[in-house]
């Protein structure tokens, strides 16, 4: 596949963006949704050695807790596999936040600082040391970067002629983003009904072959761009494998 | 007991929204605009807040 492809931003935050993508085959554009869900590696607590725990937990759910945490760590900074230490040490009667993480490497760090890990009340204390590890959605969810992350056809909408005089007023419900005169319109616009957008009109909608609308959305341990860029690397990087695999 | 930290179905982190929802439902807004304005959309991330309930004060009694 060497034809030319296209990338255009509709919605584009850190964590929350979406794209349309030009030139591409469905198998494509479902093979980087995959690679975005399950080959992006993540730093993750995975083991954790509990110090004190009298809190009206127990330490198999604190350590749940603790795992399901989104820690940002620049890409490629670690290998598989490898990961820092973090501590986190409070008394009660207080929360335990995600932020109370203190981290052995300042590069890591909880992307969210407001997760209540676990209430402790008068006399209770948590002191836990845990271990992180990068590795990939396929082992296990709490390492998948990229969360809800879809996409759908771009659409395009033709009238075909006016709609009949007594025709009952019905809504025509339409999700994602159409294609206006090469004008990219998301679907919210017209409060998604075709007919605030063509009153009284008669319309076909159509899919445009080949264009995607992608929607991804980061749990914060990655944003849009590096999770996109890493899941079209790890395919690069796999087809490439595949080719020397089978050189003669 | 405690908030969910991620939401079951898509992995959204949900937990750091509990605290803000329960204390903006509590002064009498309606939890549907409290939950747009968080910015949880999914039906299925809006249920983990709307459906939870704090048990930690219930249990700390029996320890």
């Amino acid at each position: 596949m060497s034809a030319a492809y296209d990338v255009a931003f509709i919605d584009r935050d850190d964590r929350d963006a979406r794209f349309l993508v030009r030139g591409i085959t469905p198998a494509f554009a479902n093979g980087i949704r995959r690679a975005m869900v399950a080959d992006v590696p993540t730093l993750s607590i995975d083991t954790v050695r509990v110090v004190e725990n009298s809190s009206v937990m127990f330490d198999e759910q604190i350590g749940h807790r603790l795992g399901m945490v989104p820690l940002s760590a620049p890409p490629n900074e670690f290998e598989s596999g490898k990961g820092v230490r973090l501590a986190l040490d409070v008394s009660g009667p207080d929360t335990a936040y995600s932020g109370d993480l203190v981290s052995s490497d300042a590069v890591v760090e909880p992307a969210e600082d407001n997760v209540p890990i676990i209430e402790l009340k008068e006399g209770q204390r948590l002191e836990v040391e845990a271990e992180t590890v990068l590795d990939t959605g396929k082992s296990h969810a709490k390492h998948q970067g990229g969360v809800a992350v879809g996409y759908r056809h771009l659409q395009t909408v033709e009238v075909v002629g006016d709609r009949e005089e007594f025709a009952d007023e019905e809504p025509n419900i339409l999700r994602g983003v159409i294609e206006d005169d090469g004008e990219l319109v998301p679907a919210e616009e017209f409060d998604h009904d075709l007919t605030n957008r063509y009153p009284g009109k008669e319309v076909a909608v159509e899919d445009v072959p080949n264009a995607f609308v992608f929607h991804v959305e980061t749990d914060g341990s990655l944003t849009v761009e590096e999770l996109v860029t890493a899941a079209v690397d790890s395919l690069e990087a796999r087809a490439n494998e595949l080719k020397e695999a089978v050189q003669l | 007991m405690m908030v969910p930290v991620r939401c079951f179905t898509c992995g959204k982190v949900v937990g750091e929204h509990w605290e803000p929802f329960e204390a903006r439902v509590e002064d009498g807004e309606d939890p549907a605009d409290v939950l747009d304005d968080l910015g949880v959309d999914r039906h299925c991330c809006r249920r983990m807040l709307v459906s939870h309930s704090d048990l930690v004060d219930i249990v700390a009694p029996y320890q």
